[in-house]
Formats: C-alpha cells, structure tokens, sequence
C-alpha cells in the first residue's frame, strides 16, 4: 500500500473543487483576459489586441457606471433586509400555526415556482399604469382617480422592482429560518418557561442567537444571488425610465450583449464581483461569529 | 410531389428564368445537409413545414440546430461569432439587425439570377443589401406602422360639433402628426381614456423618433455617420413627444411602454390612436382578444411638417453564411422558403409579404372582408413611405445611447435642447471610439 | 379567576391577530401567482381590461389547446421542454447533493489548513455575474461540442448549485453533535456507516432544503439557458416561455398557460419533499 494517499477531506472536496474550476474558474480567467482587451463579439479579432487598464478607466470615469453602481448597493441593501425581515416574520408565524402546517409550508414557497423571466413579465403586467392590476384595482376601489405610474416615477420604479424582488425571495429567507426554528432544541425553551421568560425575552435570548446562523447562511446565499434580478429588472424597465433603475447588471447586459462591447462589459463586471465579494466575506464572518458563540465553531 | 411544386412555380412566374434561380431538380443536393437557425415564434413557424417539401425535391436534408426569437438569436449570432462556430448555413436574419454582422453573411447575388430578384418589391431588396451586397432574401414578415384608430370616437356627432368649436376644423382621422397630437389631447380623459400611447423605450423609442426626424425633413446621421439629429428637424421631432406626454394625453407609464404594452393597451379600448405594426391587425379586431374588436379603423401613417409620412420598417429574411459549405444548397432553400408560394401561405395568416405579385393576390383574397382590406389597403399604403433602419453596424448601439435621453425629456429631466445635445455628444464619441470618422 | 379569564381573552386576541397577519401574508405571497393561473383559463381580453373584469365571466381552456395545438395554430413543443427541464433539474439536483454533501461533511467535520479561506473561495464562485460567465462558458461549451446538450446544462447547475448545498448542508452537519458519530463507531460502526445510520438522518432536513433550492434553481434558471440551449433537443420550459413573445407581439394567455405547467410539478415536489424537514424537528433535541 504504497499509493499516494490523499487526505480525506481533500478527497470529499474535490468534486467540488473540479467542476467548479471547470464552470467558473476557467471562463472567469478567459474573461478577465478579454477585460484588457478592445474585445467586440462581431469582431473577433479585436480579442487578440491589448489595451491595458483602458476599459477600466472608461468604467471608473463614468458617472452613469457610478449611479447604476450606487443604485445596485441601495437595491441590494434595501431587499435584503427587507426579505430578511418578512422572512423571519413569516416563519415564526407559519411555525406557530399546528394544523396545516404542511400545506402552508407549500404555500410559503409558492413564488419560488416562478421563474424570473415570469415573474418580470408579470410585475410588468400587475404594474402597467394603464391597465394594470395595482392601478385597476387602486381606481375599482376608489382609493386613487389618477393612474400612477408604477414603472416611471423614480422612487416608485425602484419601489416595484423591489417589490416583484422581495416577492419571488422573501420565501428563500423564510423557508431557511423555518428550519433553523426547527433544529433549536427544545429544553432552553422550556426551562425559560419555566423561569418566568416573557415570549419577547425568549425570542430575543435563546430563539434569536439559535437563528442567527442560519439568517446569515440566507444573507450570504442571496447576496450571491440576487444578481438573478437581473432578468427581473431587465423585462420590467431594462434600466429606464432615463436610466432611473439602471442596476450595474443591466448595464453590462447591455454592453455586452445589445452592443457587443464584451471587453467593457466584462471590466465592469470585475469591478461588479467586488461588491458581490465584500457582501459574502461580511456575512461569512458574520455567520462564523455567530457560530462560535453557539459552540459550532470549528 | 415534386410535380406539384414544379408546376406551382410554373404557374407563378411563367417562365424558365426561376428555374435558373431555382434549381430545383431532382437530386441535385443528394446527401447534402444544411444546418439552419431560424426564427421561431407561432407566426414564423407555419412557414417552416414546407421546408420538408425542398428536401423532397432536392434530396438534401435541413437540420434546424436553432430556433429562437429575434433578440435570442441576435445574441446566439454574436456568441457564434465570437466563438468562431460557423458551421451553419442558413440563418434567419432581420433588416434592423443585419447590418451588425457584415462579415457574416454572402452574398446571395451570384446564386440568383436578376429576374428573380426583381420580382421583391424593390425597397425590400435595398432594405436588404449592405453595400452592394445582398445579405438576405425577404420573406412575408415585412414591418411598417400604420395607424390603427376607434372608428366610434369619430363617428360621434357631439365629438365631432365638440372638436370642430375648438381647433376650427372638422374631425377626422389624421394624416398629420399636429392634427394627430390635437385630437390625442382632445380624447383624452385620463384614467380612464388616453389619446395615444408611443413604444417608450430601448430601439422602439429611437426608431419613433428617427422616422419622426425623417417626417420633419431632418436626418438622423450625416453621410460619414456623425449625428445629425441635433437640429430644428429633431428638436421638432422630440419636442411632439414631450408635448403629448406633458398634457397627459398618453398614458404615464408610456416611457416604460414597449411593443407588447402598446398592444394590450389599444386591445383594452382605452387608447383612441395608436401607431403600430401589421402583426396586431388580426388581435385588434378579434372578439376574444380585444375590447376593440368591429372599432377598429386603419389608414395610412399621417405626415409630418416636411411633407413626408413616418415609415420606419423592417423585414424579416434568410441569409446564407460566407463560411458555408454548400451556398448553392442553402441559397436554394433560401429563395424556396421566400418564393411566391411560400409567401402567400405566410401572408394569408395576416403577414405583410415583400413580393409584388403576392401584394396582388392578399388584396384580392382579402376583398370578401372589409375589415381585412382595409388593413391591407392601409398598410399597402404605408409600405410606399417605407423607409429602412440607418444601416450602420452601430445602429444598435447608437439607440442605446440615445433613448435614456429621449427618455429624459419626455419626463422633463431635461430640456429638449439639453437631451439632444448630451446625445449628440455621446453618439459622436461612440463613433470615433468605434473609428467611424 | 378574573385574572385567568383576562389572561385567555389576551391569549385568544394574541392567537386572533397572528392568523390575520398570517392570512394578510400569505394573501400578498399568493396573490400576484394566483393572477398567474387565472391569467391562463380567461381569453386576453379579460385579463388586462378596462375596466377590469373582476369576476371572470368565462373560464376555458383555450390556452392549454392552443398550447398543444399543432404547428401555426399556436403550438409550442410542450411536452419536450418538460422532459428537458425534467431530465435537466433532477439529474444536477442529485449530483449538487451529493456533490455538496461530501464537501459540506469535509467541511463540518474536519480541520485543516486553509480551510476558511478554501470556504470562501468556492462560495466566491456564486459571486461572478452571470453575464460576465456566459460568454466564456459559450466559447468553452461550443469547443466541447456542449452546445445545445442535457450535458452541457447539468453540468452548468451542479457548479451554480454546489456552492449553496455545500453551505446549506455544513451547516446541518455542525448542529448534528460529533459524539453522536462517535458513539456510534465505539459500537462497531465504520465511518462511512456512522454517517449514513446516525449523521445522515439528522442532517436530513439540511439536505432536503437544499435539494429543494437546487431542483427550483435548475428548473427557473433562464439567462444560462437561453445561451446553452438552442433546439427544441434541450431547451427548458424557462426558455420556451420566450416562444409566447416574437418582436412586436406577446402571447400573455399562452406563457400563462405554459406557466401553470412550470409551476405544477415544481409545488408538487415541493410538497413531497419539504416533509422531511420535519426529520430536523425530532432530531434537533439531541443537541440541548
């Protein structure tokens, strides 16, 4: 038995480790190459000359590359919490409720059935200010004559892209902290009762710090993710109205594909992954804290 | 089988000269396969069940590796080209799009003999050349806006007494975009009823704009594709928009408005003009899909102060690819699924066709139909005021530069002077970036 | 007596108020989804009205026929867009899991150098735009001859998938005590025995969600397919919805209809599996 001998871990990993290199690693490095490039898809020629940080440069002086990138980080921010918050609400209450749980798990995932290319069209369709849902009803019920235009005015555009995002995600936060209520043990909570805890200090002292990890696991999977708004917001304005909901995603979707300048688009997707790295690295350390305060560390 | 086809074509062109564009003998292309990429959709697809019928008579096969719709396949394009996968022949292709990839289509000119291709309507075959060289045969999707209106609103005598006190002539559907904008206001009675409603964003917005330049006698690029939209021509142009939008006679989400919005909104009957393309005549006047349906009126798109009519269009067409094996082969099946036959199985859906004798034989078919042949009167109509696309490879990326600025007028974010100016400003860079000038 | 009788009023006010909160979200999560299925049995020209129609004076199922009908009728290759999707989300979801299951157990359950920033490495690669990935992976795909392959997509959803079910499963294998594995090798148990009869089933609910998110994943995924996938031979049902727009015209009724057909299997596999995270609840007591 003289065979090299790897160590286990290494070998559980390693399927991990190839197909991910395989389907991520190599195209990034071929895209971070063509980034240094003048690289145009109807060109492929362009591919071979090299330019330097030139892309980047253009990226970083542009104002509206600035505003998109800002406007990323609100949505961002703002539909984290967001969900995070409805997601944890949700879940206590469906947690409560003993009959029909089962069905009402279901039902708590309904919009994650939806695919986002669905669910653009149809918070395009719900938001239409002329015959739309939001409005039609809105009038029906004589809340409103005028129709508000749900998808224009700025603060409403970005309002209803949150919206049809919160919607399709709040289910992931939910679905995730349900089954960490699940995993916390039960004798803390009824030696608490027995101590005369109110449900708030329970909730804040021994249900809360149980969470915690598994909120952070849902935070770091959904800032990984979100950029699948992509396709959302790409149907229901596509950056407009006057770039009012222009996100960084929309912007490359555009250069890159629309007017095939991929080695632009792909700089400023470099620059992009760095606040998609911060975001992850700043809720892993989360999470891994607030394992260690559990015992789980490691 | 084959016979029947023969004499078709027999019968449609009277004379042998086809058959030189159409070499449709029997195992011509035996063993051949040809691998195509073609549009896909429920209007498009009806087409594609003759193709069985050229593999018949030739002996070749077609394999269809792609089937897409426009903006997919645009993008399939690019990444083919990107990533050198050319192996295919026959592509759909689009006279808006086309100009994007000059290198990658042939030229179908030496495949086909000059009668042959007289027989397109002529505009439709400039429509369909960069340069000097033919890119793409069309086929029966071919794209012009007429103006589609409620007939009732008209009809009404307090509307007519009403309007006539007011702008001092007599009511009437337009045929110019001032008499146009006048009634959009006097219709409106938001929310519930709008005047009009226009595609507010991406190429839709900037096509508008760019046939309504071309309406007021400007120009959207000069000959060496310098802007030339920042003019009286344009600022007149911008300013129609900016003033419908301002007196509220469109609806206030227009500028997030694209083609499928404009359609549900004019099928809801609360739209009393609307600018827009064939492919909705048939959803418009339908008892299932529209509120409209037995109101709806088409005539010709209305003019602008230069005298001339809007008419930006487009057309739909295959292509055969410069790195094909076979171009013989595929231009074959190019001019098969584009000839007379195929083009009135097409057009008989409601399609616009882009050849003359077709045009002939849909107004004749139709004339048991009123409101079918109003259509195609209209819209026959509209098609001599056609106009293509700029074609510049950097059309695609010009409007992209444009419209958030177009759009920022309309919204009052900026002044008209102001947004044509940044525009200008951006397009101008974009051009010497790309090494235009 | 008074006070016990005010104490069950609160508690009955309490309990009141959580299930109309319950019903108000569970009314907001539902609602748009329900517009959806509707949406597919009313004709278009009930469904963006004006007015509305707000009780829908005919039902049918128009849609669905015209969505099986033949070529030109309005037929769209259903059936084979489901067995792709099908063949596609089950096949990735089975290799992610166990894919993530061997790497979330290295993680839980060894040390080693390196290992965080290892951790943050693979959950990185989640991080990378899709954009920025596709065309690359295009190039890489058409090279390989994956174009337009079941292959070429699974593969893409098991490296989409795997970064999340290695997280996800970690961290169930963290609450599940290491003495639990132990113990059970004391009694004669082997490693790899240990793990499927003790470790396993109580980080089952752990590997149930992930296998939820990833089959959901695989089955709604749209930008990667629409790039990978070019023939009716592979596409998804997320890139058939696209056959209901063309240019200039939208076939709402119809990608509702398509719709419904998405989102039927993927709710009823969501009610078969999500039973067992119930598995966590027995379990989770080990640990307190």
């Amino acid at each position: 038995m003289s065979r090299l001998k790897l160590p286990q871990w290494f070998v559980l990993l390693l399927p991990a480790i190839i197909i991910l290199s395989a389907v991520v690693l190599i195209p990034l490095l071929l895209s971070l190459y063509s980034s240094f490039t003048p690289y145009r898809l109807t060109r492929p020629e362009t591919l071979y000359k090299w330019i330097g940080t030139f892309n980047y440069e253009k990226a970083i002086t542009n104002a509206n590359f600035w505003a998109a990138f800002g406007r990323t980080v609100l949505l961002l921010t703002i539909a984290l919490n967001v969900e995070m918050l409805l997601g944890l609400g949700l879940a206590l209450l469906v947690n409560r409720v003993t009959w029909g749980q089962r069905g009402l798990r279901t039902l708590m995932m309904f919009p994650m059935m939806f695919s986002p290319v669905l669910v653009g069209f149809q918070f395009k369709f719900i938001f239409n200010d002329n015959v739309g849902l939001v409005n039609n009803a809105l009038q029906s019920l004589g809340f409103s004559d005028v129709a508000i235009p749900w998808l224009v005015d700025a603060n409403l555009a970005m309002f209803s892209i949150i919206f049809a995002e919160v919607w399709t995600s709040t289910s992931v936060f939910a679905i995730l902290i349900l089954a960490g209520l699940f995993a916390i043990p039960r004798d803390p909570l009824e030696a608490a009762k027995v101590d005369g805890c109110t449900p708030w200090q329970t909730f804040r002292h021994i249900t809360l710090p149980y969470l915690m990890p598994f909120i952070y696991i849902a935070l770091a999977i959904r800032s990984l993710d979100v950029a699948r708004a992509y396709d959302i917001v790409q149907i229901m304005t596509n950056g407009g109205p006057a770039r009012r909901t222009e996100l960084i995603w929309t912007m490359i979707g555009r250069t890159g594909y629309v007017d095939a300048k991929m080695g632009y688009a792909n700089a400023m997707g470099y620059i992009s992954i760095f606040l998609a790295i911060f975001f992850t690295i700043y809720f892993f350390k989360k999470l891994n804290a607030a394992r260690t305060e559990l015992g789980m560390g490691g | 089988m084959r016979l029947s086809v023969q004499m078709a074509l027999k019968g449609a062109t009277a004379g042998a000269a086809l058959f030189a564009a159409l070499p449709v003998s029997a195992g011509e292309f035996d063993g051949i396969t040809l691998q195509a990429k073609l549009i896909g959709g429920q209007q498009y697809e009806a087409l594609y069940a003759r193709i069985a019928e050229w593999e018949a008579d030739t002996g070749a096969t077609v394999e269809v590796i792609s089937k897409k719709n426009h903006f997919e396949l645009d993008k399939e394009f690019k990444s083919d080209l990107a990533a050198g996968t050319l192996g295919w022949c026959v592509g759909s292709n689009h006279s808006s799009f086309a100009s994007q990839y000059p290198s990658l289509y042939t030229d179908l000119t030496p495949y086909l003999t000059p009668e042959f291709i007289a027989e397109y309507v002529p505009s439709n075959v400039a429509a369909s050349k960069i340069g000097d060289a033919l890119v793409m045969l069309p086929r029966a999707q071919f794209d012009v806006s007429a103006l589609y209106y409620l007939k009732s609103l008209y009809e009404d005598e307090g509307n007519q007494s009403a309007f006539k006190a007011e702008y001092g002539y007599d009511l009437a559907p337009p045929d110019t975009w001032d008499q146009y904008k006048d009634q959009a206001i006097f219709f409106t009675d938001a929310p519930n009823f709008y005047g009009t409603q226009y595609a507010g964003k991406d190429e839709a917005i900037v096509g508008r704009f760019y046939e309504m330049v071309i309406a007021e006698g400007g120009q959207l690029f000069n000959d060496d594709w310098s802007p030339a939209f920042n003019s009286d021509a344009g600022k007149r142009a911008l300013s129609w928009f900016v003033d419908l939008y301002k007196a509220g006679a469109v609806p206030p989400g227009t500028t997030s408005y694209l083609w499928d919005d404009l359609g549900q909104g004019f099928a809801s009957g609360t739209i009393a003009l609307n600018l827009d393309w064939p492919g909705w005549a048939g959803f418009f006047n339908g008892e299932d899909s529209s509120k409209a349906a037995g109101d709806v009126g088409v005539i010709v798109q209305p003019q602008g102060s230069a005298g001339i009519r809007t008419g930006w269009s487009g057309h739909h067409g295959f292509s055969v690819t410069e790195s094909c094996d076979h171009k013989d082969a595929a231009a074959s099946l190019v001019a098969f699924l584009t000839n007379e036959d195929s083009q009135k199985l097409e057009s008989s859906a409601g399609p616009l066709p882009t050849r003359t004798a077709v045009w002939d034989h849909v107004v004749e078919q139709s004339s048991s139909d009123p409101y079918r042949s109003e259509v195609l009167v209209a819209f026959q109509q509209a098609a001599t005021h056609a106009f293509p696309a700029p074609q510049t490879p950097y059309w695609i990326e010009a409007t992209n530069v444009i419209f958030p600025e177009l759009q920022a007028a309309i919204l009052g974010d900026k002044t008209v002077d102001e947004a044509l100016e940044t525009a200008a400003e951006a397009v101008d860079e974009m051009m010497q970036e790309n090494g235009v000038y | 007596m008074d006070i016990n009788l005010r104490h069950r009023i609160r508690a009955r006010l309490l309990k009141a108020a959580q299930m109309v909160t319950l019903f108000i979200a569970m009314s907001i999560i539902c609602i748009p989804g329900l517009w959806v299925v509707l949406n597919s049995f009313r004709p278009t020209v009930e469904i963006m009205a004006k007015p509305p129609v707000w009780i829908p004076n005919e039902l049918n199922l128009d849609h669905y026929r015209a969505m099986f009908g033949g070529v030109g009728q309005g037929g769209v290759p259903v059936l084979q867009y489901f067995t792709n999707s099908l063949i596609i989300s089950i096949t990735s979801t089975l290799i992610a899991i166990l894919v993530g299951m061997a790497g979330g157990y290295a993680f839980a359950r060894y040390r080693f150098k390196g290992k965080g920033a290892i951790f943050i490495g693979l959950m990185l690669t989640r991080a990378v735009p899709g954009v920025a990935l596709s065309l690359p992976l295009f190039i890489v795909m058409a090279r390989t001859g994956l174009i337009d392959t079941h292959i070429g997509l699974i593969i893409v959803y098991v490296a989409m998938n795997v970064p999340f079910t290695i997280w996800l499963i970690d961290g169930f294998f963290r609450q599940v005590p290491r003495e639990l594995a132990e113990a059970a090798e004391i009694d004669g148990c082997t490693r790899w025995q240990a793990f499927w009869k003790v470790e396993f089933p109580v980080a089952r609910a752990g590997v149930a969600s992930a296998g939820i998110f990833a089959f959901l994943t695989s089955w709604n995924e749209y930008a990667l397919a629409s790039q990978l996938t070019r023939s009716t031979f592979s596409k998804t049902m997320p890139v058939g919805l696209r056959d209901f727009t063309s240019e200039f015209t939208i076939n709402w009724g119809g990608m509702c209809a398509l719709a419904v057909l998405m989102i039927i299997p993927a709710l009823i596999l969501t009610f078969l599996v999500q039973k067992h995270l119930i598995a966590g609840l027995t379990f989770g007591g080990v640990k307190g």
